[in-house]
């Protein structure tokens, strides 16, 4: 019952600078086009009208005026009821009407039947908003153009980015509102069809986590633990009575927001597994040891067997009466242990040629629990930022082309952002998707173009080094190549927080909210510019 | 067509839809509910081919509205969305995402509901592969019973397979009695560990009568026979003879558990009876097919010669070959062991002499010499009267293995009580002859103290 992903933290800083360079030099770099294409086209007036237009641009663009573009929201809004978009929620309602048939035998385990209950409702929410809006934004403007509706509007003093910033208000409000209804809708639901797990599984618990490092069996610092066999490598294994550990290094420790009155809670989620059969009727014994990171006290705790695949919850003091050093001293918890928000926990398996497995959030300190409305409105408005992004490309899209090349188009960019982010990635970076642990072999295009024919394995280094040379150099321009391509996708799978609901976690600000704002402003932006310039530039009579 | 009216035009539509729908109507037409379920033909020519040929979905099984609501609204992607599926259980099996993975297992099979082997893989993949990812035994056993309930769902949606009954009766006896878990498994089929929900009681849906694990799986592999007998469809697991065989091996597996759990009394000797005359008046008399022929197991030189007078009084060879095949058969079935063995174990004296080696291990394993010691030569001095009179048996495993045991036992004894080992004593034969599996029998013997 914990995430098969370390949660990160987004850095605000280093993402908005990384944004800002790159901006710089795609607006640099296709002024300099501009310029160029101009004086090509135009001759020497050319860089003339390209300033003019970059002016205009300026002044368009400090000259909104929130009053047309309310205006022109509310004609979108309008617009869109009209085509009778609601519809959608008859769809909506079908699939919760029968969703029993589907969903009734999967499992009877109340743990495992929140898991897919809150996954399906934000699955289909997720599934059914987009297609609705990607339609109504693909197809809004060249449909102006193409009844010439528009013609009308562009001759009222509006300014071209106000009908762009019109038309993506527009239809994220109406999108909004079918989002804010199918949640609404969706939460009963799940508060209906869960009545008795409304107390002990529909929660939102607050974790803090701590960075992982392990020891190995001589109690040497070692970057993972052993892998007892798993493909995916993303927990690794410590072996039972040997000098093994996992250390959780917390850093950013509140005792103030504990539960209760300075109640240490952690809560844990390892795997087992098991060399030989051993008394089955017991689970794998795991010791605690908290340890001060400053003083180096150490505090071992009573043991506890570990119940796999279900959460452990550890409350320090209640389980143990008195907290005392490994010389027998008593010792107190916020006083002598955790110091200055810093706490290492030490994790050991008892069971002798028995292993146990973690991965960094398999423990985490808890913090007093949210309520499961916050976590799942959260993840909702996560939908609603992936839903805006779509809005706005679909609208921008429809500035330049016509409505099903637009439509094609944005379902484009969705599909990838949302399907092959991961792939793309794993192609850049070489990481294999499931398991960052890995590299990929020989996964360059004319790596494998040498390979093929020479029937090199790709775990065997390329012989002749001037080939290998030449290869990794052609391989290095084009996966840089292909990074830049995969940066011009955002990544849509990085909005799905249905995990962390799912799971029983409250959905975190900095890992996941703060991205997912970040992501859609980042590349909203640029689109409206674009969206803005296409706009202006076209020639309104070109259906 | 342009001198036409608009009002002409409508009508000569409606004059073509009408023609168009008569052999619609004479093609498509459904049959009715009531007469399609009695067999009656009725409905259009499809309907009456469908249930001719027994191609309708009904004639497989229960028809489940969700499954065929899917293969509706999938239209042509079926396959597609099939593919999609399997992709992402795949990936659910490998992060472990238990809760996922089950649910993708329920929408793969709403879309490949008569798909025999999805059924099988799946089914086999709940009960065994991740009921072994679990460490704790009541979540283990969980699994499993997804497992057999997955094959009862799947013999439900197609009732005219033999091998989902069989599945079902594999796993029922198989997986709970036979695993390394399969004294706790044998306790919870009877009282499920969900106390919460079944209060100490067997879980209906896998155990709904609250019998032995064996006795129900038994009734399950009897239900597969009757389905090959009823439906005409062959199974594909195994050789027939050996399949047909199945509801009498539970029975004998039921026997020899209940030894095994230190049960000796007239219900063990019951079942040993019950056992030995299922296997020899029901399935030693079933017909199987070989090269030369029809032949049944239990057969007596007698019925052998009027076997083959029937067939061909003439050729001389005749009850060489016939003898031969049955000999073949009876071989691959084990019949002839399990004959002798149920008839043996059914004995009241065989029973005894189990009782006697069990308790005596017991005894010994509860540091109580003198008892121990007595049971021990008492129960091994009756075995050795048994084998003298059952010689078949002194080859087999199983008994060389008890009888190392208890010779194990009894020497322990002697050599607590500081006495040497006597020239004589019962079962010496097997001491003498097998010096290797002494060593492995000695293994079995301290394993089984350190587990008591």
């Amino acid at each position: 019952m914990s995430l098969n992903f370390s949660p990160v933290p987004f850095d605000l800083a280093a993402g908005f600078t990384h944004w800002l360079v790159i901006m710089v030099a795609v607006l640099a770099l296709s002024f300099v086009l501009a310029i160029v294409i101009s004086m090509l086209t135009l001759g020497f007036a050319g860089p003339v009208e390209v300033v003019v237009h970059s002016a205009g641009a300026f002044s368009d663009f400090l000259g909104t005026s929130p009053r047309r573009c309310l205006a022109l929201t509310t004609l979108t809004f309008r617009e869109a009821v009209r085509r009778k978009t609601l519809w959608v929620f008859a769809v909506f309602a079908v699939l919760f009407l029968f969703a029993g048939w589907f969903m009734s035998e999967a499992t009877p385990d109340p743990d495992l039947q929140v898991k897919n209950y809150v996954s399906f409702v934000l699955r289909t929410i997720n599934w059914l908003i987009l297609p609705v809006v990607l339609l109504l934004a693909c197809w809004g403007i060249p449909d102006d153009i193409k009844v010439r509706s528009l013609h009308t509007v562009v001759t009222k003093p509006v300014r071209r980015h106000e009908v762009v910033l019109g038309r993506i208000f527009g239809f994220a409000a109406i999108g909004g509102l079918v989002l804010v209804i199918m949640s609404a809708i969706g939460y009963v639901w799940i508060n209906r069809q869960l009545p008795q797990a409304k107390g002990a599984q529909l929660i939102a618990r607050v974790p803090v986590y701590g960075e992982i490092n392990f020891l190995d069996n001589e109690g040497k610092p070692t970057k993972e633990g052993i892998n007892v066999g798993d493909e995916v490598m993303f927990r690794s294994f410590i072996e039972g009575n040997t000098k093994a550990r996992a250390i959780w290094n917390f850093s950013n420790l509140d005792p103030s927001r504990f539960e209760g009155q300075g109640r240490l809670v952690l809560e844990s989620s390892f795997q087992s597994f098991r060399s030989h059969k051993g008394n089955i009727e017991r689970q794998l014994m795991c010791q605690f040891t908290l340890i001060n990171p400053k003083t180096k006290l150490r505090v071992p705790l009573k043991a506890f067997e570990v119940h796999e695949f279900r959460r452990n919850v550890y409350d320090v003091l209640a389980q143990n009466k008195t907290l005392q050093d490994e010389d027998g001293n008593s010792v107190e918890l916020l006083k002598d242990i955790i110091q200055d928000g810093k706490l290492q926990v030490e994790t050991a398996c008892l069971s002798s040629a028995q292993y146990l497995g973690m991965a960094k959030p398999d423990l985490f300190v808890r913090l007093p629990d949210r309520s499961f409305a916050a976590s799942y409105f959260k993840s909702i408005t996560t939908i609603g930022l992936m839903m805006t992004m779509v809005v706005v490309l679909g609208v921008v899209s429809g500035c330049f082309v016509k409505g099903p090349v637009a439509t094609m188009l944005t379902a484009f960019v969705v599909v990838v952002g949302k399907v092959a982010h991961s792939f793309l990635q794993s192609l850049v970076t070489g990481n294999v998707s499931y398991n960052p642990n890995v590299k990929m072999q020989g996964s360059g295009l004319f790596d494998s173009i040498y390979r093929i024919p020479t029937h090199l394995n790709p775990m065997v280094e390329i012989d002749n080094k001037l080939v290998g040379r030449v290869v990794s150099t052609l391989d290095n321009i084009e996966l840089n190549a292909l990074w830049a391509v995969q940066h011009m996708f955002p990544d849509f799978a990085s909005f799905d927080t249905t995990e962390y609901v799912a799971n029983g976690f409250d959905v975190p600000w900095a890992e996941a909210l703060l991205p997912s704002l970040a992501i859609t402003v980042g590349y909203c932006l640029p689109w409206i510019l674009v969206g803005y310039f296409s706009l202006r530039l076209r020639e309104l009579e070109a259906k | 067509m342009n001198h036409l009216t608009s009002q002409q035009r409508k009508w000569l539509y409606v004059a073509g839809i009408v023609v168009l729908l008569v052999p619609i109507i004479y093609l498509g037409m459904p049959p009715e509910p009531a007469t399609a379920r009695s067999g009656e033909i009725s409905g259009g020519k499809l309907a009456e081919l469908r249930l001719k040929d027994k191609l309708g979905e009904s004639a497989l099984g229960n028809v489940d509205p969700a499954s065929s609501t899917m293969g509706l609204l999938l239209l042509g992607f079926r396959g597609i969305a099939t593919s999609i599926l399997w992709m992402d259980w795949q990936d659910q099996q490998r992060n472990k995402d238990w809760a996922a993975l089950r649910a993708t297992t329920e929408s793969i099979i709403l879309l490949q509901p008569h798909f025999l082997k999805v059924w099988h893989y799946q089914g086999w993949n709940l009960a065994y592969n991740v009921s072994a990812e679990w460490d704790a035994v009541a979540d283990r056993y969980y699994w499993v019973k997804e497992g057999i309930k997955f094959f009862k769902k799947g013999r439900e949606r197609n009732d005219k397979y033999a091998e989902l009954y069989w599945y079902v009766g594999d796993t029922t006896g198989k997986k709970i009695g036979r695993s390394d878990e399969w004294k706790q498994f044998r306790r919870f089929y009877r009282s499920d560990p969900d106390v919460a929900r079944f209060e100490g009681r067997p879980d209906p849906e896998v155990n709904p009568n609250g019998r032995d694990n064996y006795l129900e799986a038994r009734d399950w592999f009897q239900r597969a026979n009757e389905t090959i007998d009823s439906s005409g469809n062959l199974e594909h697991i195994m050789a027939i003879y050996l399949f047909r065989a199945y509801p009498m091996r539970a029975e004998f597996d039921y026997a020899g558990t209940m030894q095994r759990e230190g049960i000796f009394d007239e219900v063990c000797i019951e079942a040993w009876k019950t056992a030995f005359d299922d296997w020899t008046t029901k399935y030693g008399i079933m017909e199987f097919d070989c090269p030369i022929g029809s032949i049944h197991f239990e057969v007596t030189g007698d019925e052998l010669d009027q076997m083959i007078a029937e067939e061909d009084a003439q050729n001389l060879t005749e009850r060489d070959r016939k003898s031969y095949w049955i000999g073949n058969y009876q071989n691959q079935t084990n019949y002839r062991f399990w004959r002798l063995k149920s008839r043996v174990e059914s004995e009241k004296e065989m029973a005894e002499a189990h009782r006697e080696m069990y308790e005596g291990e017991q005894a010994l394993h509860r540091a109580d010499t003198a008892v121990a010691r007595k049971l021990l030569w008492d129960g091994m001095s009756k075995y050795e009267k048994i084998l003298e009179e059952y010689s078949d048996l002194k080859k087999e495993d199983e008994t060389i293995d008890e009888a190392l045991l208890a010779l194990h036992g009894w020497r322990e004894c002697v050599e607590l009580d500081d006495e040497e080992i006597p020239d004589a004593y019962p079962l010496k034969e097997f001491w003498d002859l097998n010096p290797k599996r002494r060593e492995t029998a000695k293994e079995e013997f301290n394993r089984r103290r350190r587990g008591r």
